[in-house]
């Protein structure tokens, strides 16, 4: 298959070679050849740029040519008027891309979908205005000549004068570089949680990655590449005029990626070479230029949803190729089940306690002096029919909604409002009515997001695989292993969860929750699909929790399944607890019974065994 | 005094092309939560088209009608093509890339076929010499013809809106698709409907908006696009009052920014208040923040 055939293309020895070739190679082709090499190189880190950004982080961007402006008068102005040297001028490029990056971060990180599109494209309009017009500094429509250019013999790089080929040899090594570092990080956890925000948001918060903070990143790495990129671009050229970072070099940029593949590594590089050649190669290209890259945006995501990349390459893996650390301090965080620790009732102080919980939406009840408390090691069955504010409760526990009344303490802190992701990094893990994954990842990608809370390394030290990186990252999926294994998925380990049927999809969340090593679980729904045999599994793994100390929230309609494992139900109705106790007190209770059935009935109250899903 | 109250009248003249451009875009998100980031081809398609129309010897009246039933058809195309494919995948980055193909695709359509250069675009009613003095303001009178155009134009679209029974189906749709669909509502023809409604809009606009600058260009249009996104969202998403204040207020500042500061900052001062906008009040001044459920 041409598959099978092509993944010699991402293999890194290959990938060093061809670099090493191409570096050789430019000492003996002509000088057009070495220049049209010179500008796929740029347009490599321009489609890495988007492709980190949009593919990988979801966040749209129609004005990156902005940033790119930004890097390119930046440096060459730096080294035109004040005679800094070209690494330095480059290194200053690409730090005021990534401050530009920062700070639209802050407006960008507001809004979502279309609205993020026309921000990004008013972004970029201003950027080209301020261009056009700044005329003092940029030299406005007449352009800026004379920028330092290998072409013009005028580039010296410490008192050595630097041709083209000495420059594309630069570039090349630069940009060999960036992307070993890119490949590190986005198979380190701050990478997948790129992803992780792309896909939801919100299942994100629940495991512990900071939505604002991990969009910040995302906008100050693209905007770090593109400003690299206007750096290299501007000495390249040797002249800047304001059309050269109008809207048709977002556009590009865009065409470029999405038809090599956003979201992979390999595709952006394989656009960036396609879109170099094509109007070098074809004057029919260059005629119908507007025409041509219209079509492709208008077809592309319909007829070549995941790009060149993903019809001929090897799926872009999202874990680094490690094996497992299996010696005694992979399982320090507590994976191993430790003695079973009797759960002991009266004398252990409430490890979570809710009082007098209130919200309403748009005026209506949801919760209404909502209280509880729930000790270690203890399941707690939350019940109730639908909308009567079970989902409500967890969301508002999880750090979702901000309560209008009430306090959440969590092992004597009082977290109430916290932000969902900080709720998660204290321990407290939920998971949703339906299974929130990333469905382009493996099951063992999935699950070790749920260990994100746990990773102490640094972003710089998982871009460059710092040794104490990796030991971390192999102890992480040992643990992954030993979860995966628990869940009954090891088979599946290296699905890809698009592909698993629904019960499957479940229970990779369920691994996740447990690789995040929690203190509480708040479980919504988790039976609801499962088959006969995934249910016992479930019950073994909740039971496993409870063997550790760990307390559960569980939202069942499921009253079998919660008979045999619960120490307390809470049954809510109308947003208010109308009932708290064991299983068997449930059927008794009047006001469960008036809940369930509406006035007076004879029959048992929650029908075990069966039960509708909440909308 | 009188300088600025020139320009601020200018500013609300301009400003209600906005609005209906505005409007455009809002129809379509009523019906399909989209909106087509190409719709500044579709003015341009309605004003060159006109232009082409009248050098080809067609009646003015008629070549304005064709121009925008053109702009409305080019609308259907492109729901066919860059919209309805990209809905089930539920992300809005699908059809905000291909609209803005679509546009695109368009632009350099033009561009090949009747040169990139800016051409003239005739004086159809009033010419620019034309004045009314209106409270002792010296006033164009082509300025006043857009400001009463889009002004009727809007209340006509409420006024359908709120009691036709087309009206009332976009509505419908526009709650609750499904809904609407079980009511026995004709859904996909009213999506159809408010897609040729929207293009036809834009291709008033694109018309209006060239006999104020004489020219167009098949660059013309995007910034106006941007300009009425600005005041879709200043109201809110979706409100046609909110796109009149919106426009109007957008229209003044642009202007007297223009003449105050320089020309060239006008453009600048419009993207930059659609920036802070969306940073500070994505929902608008009139919009109600959405609910998302989790």
């Amino acid at each position: 298959m041409l598959r099978d055939k092509l993944a010699v293309l991402s293999d890194a020895r290959f990938i060093f070679a061809l670099i090493i070739a191409l570096g050789v190679a430019a000492e003996f082709v002509s000088g057009s050849t070495v220049q049209i090499w010179s500008f796929v190189l740029i347009n490599v880190l321009i489609a890495q740029s988007i492709n980190v950004l949009t593919g990988i982080a979801g966040q749209i961007s129609l004005g990156h040519a902005g940033f790119l402006a930004i890097g390119a008068y930046g440096s060459a102005l730096l080294m035109k008027s004040l005679g800094l040297p070209l690494p330095l001028s480059l290194v200053a490029a690409t730090l005021m891309g990534a401050a530009a990056g920062w700070i639209l971060s802050f407006a960008a990180g507001r809004v979502r979908e279309f609205y993020l599109a026309m921000m990004t494209l008013g972004f970029g309009m201003i950027s080209y205005e301020v261009v056009r017009e700044w005329t003092g500094v940029t030299g406005g429509v007449a352009g800026l000549p004379g920028v330092p250019s290998p072409a013009l013999r005028t580039l010296n790089v410490f008192g050595v004068n630097l041709g083209e080929v000495g420059y594309f040899h630069l570039m090349l090594g630069v940009t060999a570089i960036v992307l070993w570092l890119l490949r590190n990080f986005i198979t380190s956890p701050y990478g997948r949680a790129f992803f992780a925000i792309h896909v939801s948001e919100v299942a994100a918060g629940s495991i512990g990655i900071p939505r604002a903070g991990t969009k910040r990143e995302a906008y100050t790495l693209s905007a770090a590449l593109m400003g690299l990129a206007g750096g290299f671009y501007a000495h390249l050229v040797g002249y800047l005029g304001p059309e050269s970072f109008h809207l048709h070099r977002s556009v590009e940029a865009l065409v470029m990626a999405v038809v090599g593949g956003l979201g992979t590594l390999s595709g952006p590089v394989l656009g960036a070479a396609l879109f170099t050649y094509l109007p070098e190669q074809l004057q029919f290209f260059t005629d119908y230029q507007f025409m041509v890259y219209g079509l492709i945006l208008m077809l592309s995501f319909v007829l070549l949803p995941r790009g060149l990349a993903g019809l001929v390459l090897p799926r872009t893996r999202f874990i680094k190729r490690l094996t497992p650390l299996r010696s005694a301090d992979a399982d320090g965080r507590g994976t191993e089940a430790p003695a079973a620790i009797p759960a002991r009732d009266d004398e252990t102080t409430p490890l979570l306690r809710v009082s007098a919980l209130a919200i309403s939406f748009l005026g209506l009840r949801a919760l209404d002096d909502v209280t509880l408390e729930l000790k270690p090691g203890h399941i707690l069955g939350l019940v109730g029919p639908n909308g009567s504010g079970k989902s409500t409760l967890v969301n508002v526990i999880s750090g979702i909604y901000r309560p209008d009344a009430g306090r959440v303490v969590f092992e004597g802190r009082d977290i109430t409002g916290l932000a969902d992701y900080r709720v998660a990094r204290l321990g407290i893990i939920r998971t949703f009515q339906d299974p929130r994954l990333v469905p382009g990842f493996s099951v063992r990608e999935n699950v070790l997001l749920g260990a994100h809370r746990l990773y102490r390394q640094n972003q710089l030290a998982a871009a460059v695989d710092w040794p104490s990186a990796l030991r971390e990252e192999k102890r992480m999926l040992a643990g992954a292993d030993k979860v995966i294994a628990m869940a009954g998925l090891s088979a599946l380990a290296d699905s890809i969860v698009r592909d698993l049927p629904y019960g499957d999809q479940r229970m990779t969340e369920l691994a996740r929750v447990l690789l995040a090593d929690p203190r509480m679980v708040l479980l919504d729904e988790p039976t609801a699909g499962l088959s006969e045999g995934e249910l016992k599994k479930l019950a073994l793994v909740l039971q496993h929790l409870k063997q550790q100390d760990i307390a559960v929230v569980l939202i069942e309609h499921h009253m079998e399944f919660l008979r045999d494992l619960v120490d307390e139900v809470v049954v809510l109705n109308s947003g208010r607890v109308i009932y708290r106790g064991d299983m068997a007190g449930m059927y008794r209770s009047a006001q469960v019974i008036e809940a369930y059935l509406g006035g007076d009935s004879h029959a048992a109250a929650p029908a075990g065994g069966q039960g509708g899903r909440d909308a | 005094m009188e300088f600025t109250l020139q320009l601020a009248f200018a500013g609300v003249c301009v400003g209600s092309a906005y609005a209906l451009i505005a409007m455009g875009l809002s129809l379509t998100f009523w019906t399909t939560r989209t909106l087509n980031f190409g719709q500044g081809s579709l003015l341009m398609v309605g004003a060159v088209a006109t232009v082409a129309l009248l050098g080809a010897g067609v009646p003015a009246v008629a070549a304005v009608a064709l121009a925008i039933a053109l702009a409305g058809a080019l609308m259907v195309v492109a729901e066919r093509v860059a919209i309805r494919p990209l809905l089930k995948s539920g992300d809005s980055m699908g059809w905000v890339v291909s609209t803005l193909g679509f546009g695109l695709f368009l632009q350099g359509f033009v561009a090949k076929f009747y040169g990139s250069q800016a051409i003239a675009f005739p004086s159809l009613i009033f010419t620019s010499l034309d004045f009314v003095d209106v409270f002792g303001i010296q006033v164009s009178a082509q300025y006043l013809a857009v400001l009463t155009l889009s002004v009727a134009l809007m209340v006509a679209m409420e006024i359908f809106l709120l009691r036709s029974a087309w009206g009332r189906a976009v509505r419908a749709v526009s709650h609750d698709a499904d809904v609407a669909a079980l009511a026995g509502i004709p859904v996909r023809r009213v999506v159809v409907l408010s897609f040729v409604a929207s293009g036809a809009l834009a291709g008033v606009a694109g018309v209006m908006v060239a006999q104020i600058t004489g020219t167009v260009d098949p660059q013309f249009g995007f910034n106006l696009m941007v300009l009425g996104f600005v005041a879709a969202v200043f109201g809110g998403m979706g409100s046609i009052v909110g796109a009149l204040v919106g426009g109007i207020a957008l229209g003044v500042a642009e202007k007297l920014a223009g003449g105050f500061i320089s020309t060239a900052f006008g453009d600048a001062v419009a993207f930059a208040i659609l920036m802070a906008v969306l940073a500070i009040r994505p929902q608008g001044l009139f919009g109600r923040r959405e609910m998302t459920k989790v």
